[in-house]
């Protein structure tokens, strides 16, 4: 590309600025920063930090997780416009109670048109709400990754081009999508959601989720290649990780063989 | 949709496939067993719960169904949650 040619902002919005989204963010606005000068980066997060949370999380100061994380970022790349929002994401059914100290946001008002979502939140329940807003989208991707038993991790890559999907939903492979095990905590109250166990976690893999998806950026967003590699699993004690294709032309040509 | 058809026919030639589970991917002689056997005998080195679901491409597989040579046999993992 020349230098005369525009390149276009983008708009990347973080859901959850936790033990992952902490180590996103820093290298997702270093992308924004250098690649796409000008563009946006969306931190959103109703809880706080707190002093137990820096052993695996990056955090400066005490206080709401999207606040905080986008003034530290602020400070640092001036050609990012990075807005907080201290909100925790809901769905369109949600009737509970939005007050002061809980304040939702409905994902269908989060996402629009050409966003690339990073929904690094920790239940099933928030990204089954996130992914369904998207796919009531022409164009987005949703990029998503957690990780579980200290070591093991995966990532997954939702992508609509044109109003059509190129990677299946990942409710088609994971039922954990379609009947979260867990509950979205932005539909519980502080009470409830003080009780819920963060399980036993390591930096380490907080961090090597997060290097998965920068990785899946750098190939599918800014190269604009396949995302053929749309599910990734890791385990990081035994060294492995094993791509799976989940895009819908590479699954009917193998179901096709089949036939 | 449910892959069962053509799949329990006796005397099937045995062969190679290919079976997955969450990080491992490893090609076998498990061509002409069922799923359920294939499940079997991966399910302690890998650790295959007894409720995760086989697929190939997008079908999903019956326990009884027998695996064909040359199949991408996959035995979903429940994806990573915490973070």
């Amino acid at each position: 590309m020349t230098e005369e040619e525009q390149i276009e902002p983008k708009r990347f919005i973080v859901v959850g600025a936790g033990g992952i989204g902490t180590w996103l963010c820093a290298g997702l606005v270093r992308l924004l920063e250098w690649k796409y000068p000008g563009s946006g980066l969306i931190i959103v997060d109703g809880d706080n930090y707190e002093e137990k949370n820096k052993e695996r999380q990056d955090f400066t100061k005490l206080g709401n997780k999207a606040v905080v994380k986008a003034q530290e970022l602020t400070t640092q790349f001036p050609n990012t416009t990075i807005i907080p929002v201290p909100k925790w994401v809901v769905g369109e059914d949600f009737g509970g109670v939005t007050d002061e100290d809980s304040p939702k946001i409905k994902a269908s008002e989060l996402i629009r048109e050409n966003d690339v979502v990073f929904a690094v939140v920790d239940n099933f329940a928030a990204r089954s709400i996130l992914f369904n807003a998207a796919r009531n989208l022409d164009n987005v991707d949703v990029f998503t990754g957690g990780n579980d038993d200290e070591l093991f991790g995966s990532i997954y890559h939702y992508q609509k081009r044109d109003g059509v999907e190129i990677t299946c939903h990942p409710e088609e492979f994971h039922p954990e999508y379609v009947n979260p095990p867990d509950k979205n905590p932005g539909e519980l109250s502080c009470q409830e959601r003080s009780e819920i166990e963060g399980g036993t976690q390591l930096l380490a893999t907080n961090m090597a989720v997060a290097s998965f998806i920068l990785g899946r950026v750098h190939k599918t967003i800014v190269n604009t290649q396949s995302p053929e590699e749309t599910e990734i699993f890791f385990d990081l004690g035994l060294g492995k990780s094993e791509p799976y294709n989940r895009t819908h032309s590479h699954l009917n040509q193998e179901n096709e063989i089949l036939v | 949709m449910e892959a069962t058809s053509n799949n329990a026919q006796p005397g099937r030639a045995a062969g190679m496939a290919n079976i997955r589970y969450g990080v491992y991917n490893q090609p076998s002689n498990i061509a002409g067993k069922t799923v359920s056997e294939a499940r079997e005998q991966f399910s302690k080195i890998w650790g295959i719960p007894s409720d995760a679901v086989a697929y190939c491409g997008k079908d999903r597989m019956d326990e009884n169904a027998t695996i064909q040579p040359g199949q991408n046999i996959e035995f979903h993992r429940r994806a990573g949650e915490k973070g």
